[in-house]
């Protein structure tokens, strides 16, 4: 039982989740409008695009690596994709070619930081600056606006009732990379590689080759992010996705992902990223004013950054002593004893 | 040995770079080779000189600063606020404005030392919360945050507009800063103290070092020097607005590295991140002259960087191949014992 409880404390998915369920259950009971089905949705909806980019990022994550562009890479191809929207082109060729620039982008990060070493974020922080740059020569600087009613239309569309499309194709995306990454073969080698990448090599797993796919796949993920920026917000400015690597990386931090590599899952960043986006609606209704935003949202990241740290060198530190002590201890309790060491 | 001899090559090709650099813009546009010109553009980029200076001492140590950019909106508006509303000095505010810095620094490092967390993450969090701060100071003391306070006195907009013998203020305070930071880091036991907690933060442990203090004390500097760097654009602007600096993070860690500051931490030195934040300026200046759009010029930036680094790393790796190889699963290792036993 104490083992489970440990495991279960331990799980980081769960703690986040908590987390949110407290959140809604607080802030309901000072404004019950806040736990409103129609307001849930609308507050799920608006998390679709983090939640793709912080699954994204959470792959980049896992190998100890860090991502910066994708803020970038979701204004560029937000900017792609409303363009060819305006000038009438079949969604099978924006979704291709979105998705391609996306990959691309992804791919030149990834032979930076795998091929050539530099620094991950000092290459993804120089295609940052690029891919902000190369977004305004191709719009000429100006809005991309007037898309097509049927593409904005499309965020609104429901599915089953009043589950909103969107967020039904984005549960299905997480589940798919969830499983991916942890029952895939494949998925394993991220996490191996974040934990110890020289012992990867050792063992023979295409490393180069893995940490190129991890940035294809946050960029894709972010090109993704963009089609749903163009369809929620219906135009592209000249600013779309600035700063949103930072809500990124910030709800992977939340969801567990551990900036060090290899610890972390996709649904706790995906928990994450819903977390950063009710705290901003959940303000709006304790009628906060607006300006407290971004100092709540940072205290509450370091916060629980903290103590997620400090509880886990507790945990350890308790996990050594027992390990320690049950040398002179019973077989039994030593059973026990090493059931919490074996779960470290 | 090998590390003298490879700084030194790199600051003299970013001094080649920054000399071909003034040469190319100077045919372009021969109003930029007009030493007034030049001398006063510095006022465009001093911030993101001054603080990349100490941000390479948290760099040096492993760490890295992204709330630098953010605490100058803070200062900004502390200084505002204190001024107008509160009533107090104008010189009063810049006391008041270090200690801020430095306890935004002081709060960084405390939780980044103490605790483990790793520094990403904590001045992600820092920079959400310095630059909201800014807003809720500017907004419970009921002053408009879209216009800013303004009107500040004469004598306090001189520190950045002002001359002496014809050389900005701007400048002579980037001289002074990067010979104290010059001094701090390369001469001075402290300074050593910084390099061997980014080349082995255990070894430096066992010697005896207080490891979590050294490193507290480098996001204190960078933290003071964001407070200084906050004081000179709120006098050169004349006024305060909480967004200023926001968008600063990327040019400064781009002209820390650039300037050869390994971002694992170990190497660097402020020469070269003088140099390269003046590079990274200039850039920006000379473009703006040029009559390129200033979006253009990210593109430019962002080029600058990459190519730099991986020339770098490239070089790097043929001339001590095995050196570097067994160096950096070396520190790779030592981050992985971090991680754990914190």
């Amino acid at each position: 039982m104490k083992v489970f409880l440990r495991k279960l404390l331990k799980t980081r998915e769960i703690t986040v989740a908590a987390f949110l369920l407290i959140l809604f259950l607080i802030v309901g009971a000072v404004n019950p409008a806040f736990l409103n089905l129609q307001n849930i949705g609308l507050t799920l909806k608006g998390s679709v695009m983090y939640v793709f980019l912080a699954v994204g990022m959470a792959f980049v994550i896992f190998m100890g690596d860090i991502d910066v562009s994708v803020g970038a890479v979701l204004g560029m191809c937000a900017a792609v994709a409303a363009t060819m929207l305006r000038s009438n082109k079949s969604l099978l060729e924006i979704f291709a070619v979105t998705l391609a620039v996306g990959a691309a982008a992804g791919f030149i990060n990834g032979y930076g930081v795998a091929k050539l070493k530099i620094p991950a974020i000092v290459m993804t922080l120089g295609t940052m600056g690029v891919l902000r740059g190369l977004m305004f020569i191709y719009t000429g600087g100006k809005w991309v606006e007037n898309l097509p009613d049927y593409f904005k239309n499309a965020s609104q569309a429901e599915l089953f009732g009043s589950i909103n499309i969107f967020v039904l194709l984005t549960v299905i995306a997480v589940i798919i990379l969830q499983v991916y990454l942890s029952k895939g073969k494949r998925g394993k080698y991220f996490a191996a590689i974040g934990d110890n990448i020289d012992g990867a090599v050792l063992i023979g797993i295409p490393v180069n080759f893995m940490r190129i796919t991890a940035f294809v796949i946050s960029s894709v993920c972010s090109a993704i992010a963009g089609l749903v920026y163009v369809s929620q917000v219906g135009f592209v400015g000249n600013v779309a996705g600035n700063g949103t690597e930072m809500t990124a990386i910030a709800a992977c931090v939340l969801g567990g992902v551990s900036l060090n590599g290899g610890i972390g899952s996709v649904v706790g960043a995906s928990l994450g990223a819903v977390i950063m986006n009710s705290i901003n609606t959940a303000l709006v209704f304790l009628k906060v004013p607006a300006y407290w935003n971004n100092t709540i949202s940072g205290i509450l990241l370091i916060t629980i950054v903290v103590a997620d740290a400090v509880l886990h060198s507790y945990m350890s530190d308790k996990a050594r002593k027992e390990r320690l002590s049950s040398r002179f201890l019973t077989a039994e309790a030593k059973s026990d004893a090493n059931g919490g060491v074996n779960n470290v | 040995m090998y590390n003298l001899k490879k700084l030194f090559r790199w600051e003299i090709a970013l001094l080649l770079l920054l000399i071909i650099e003034i040469v190319v813009f100077g045919t372009i546009n021969p109003r930029f080779l007009k030493l007034s010109v030049l001398l006063y553009s510095i006022n465009d980029f001093i911030c993101i000189c001054i603080i990349s200076l100490f941000v390479t001492f948290v760099v040096i140590t492993g760490g890295i600063d992204i709330s630098a950019g953010s605490i100058i909106g803070l200062i900004s508006i502390v200084i505002g606020v204190t001024w107008k509303i509160a009533g107090i000095n104008i010189w009063l505010t810049i006391p008041i404005a270090l200690m801020v810095g430095a306890l935004c620094g002081a709060l960084n490092g405390f939780l980044i030392a103490y605790t483990g967390v790793q520094a990403m993450v904590v001045t992600l969090g820092g920079s959400f919360l310095f630059s909201g701060l800014s807003l809720v100071v500017m907004g419970l003391s009921g002053a408009s945050a879209f216009e800013g306070i303004s009107g500040m006195p004469q004598e306090f907009v001189n520190i950045s507009n002002g001359n002496i013998f014809r050389i900005p203020n701007p400048l002579i305070i980037f001289l002074v800063l990067t010979i104290a930071a010059y001094f701090i880091l390369h001469k001075t036991k402290y300074g050593r103290y910084v390099f061997l907690v980014g080349i082995n933060k255990n070894s430096a442990r066992y010697s005896g070092i207080d490891t979590k203090r050294i490193i507290m004390s480098t996001y204190i500097l960078s933290g003071i020097s964001a407070a200084i760097a906050g004081i000179v654009l709120t006098s050169y602007l004349g006024g305060s607005r909480p967004d200023l600096g926001a968008e600063m993070t990327m040019p400064i860690v781009t002209a820390v590295v650039l300037g050869g500051t390994a971002i694992t931490g170990g190497v660097g030195s402020v020469a070269g991140t003088a140099l390269a934040s003046v590079i990274v300026g200039i850039m920006r200046f000379g473009l703006q002259m040029a009559n390129v759009s200033t979006q253009y010029i990210s593109v430019a930036i962002g080029l600058l960087l990459i190519i730099a680094v991986a020339m770098r790393s490239i070089s790097f790796k043929s001339l001590i191949n095995t050196k570097i190889a067994k160096r950096s699963i070396l520190s790779k290792d030592n981050t992985k014992i971090k991680g754990e036993d914190q």
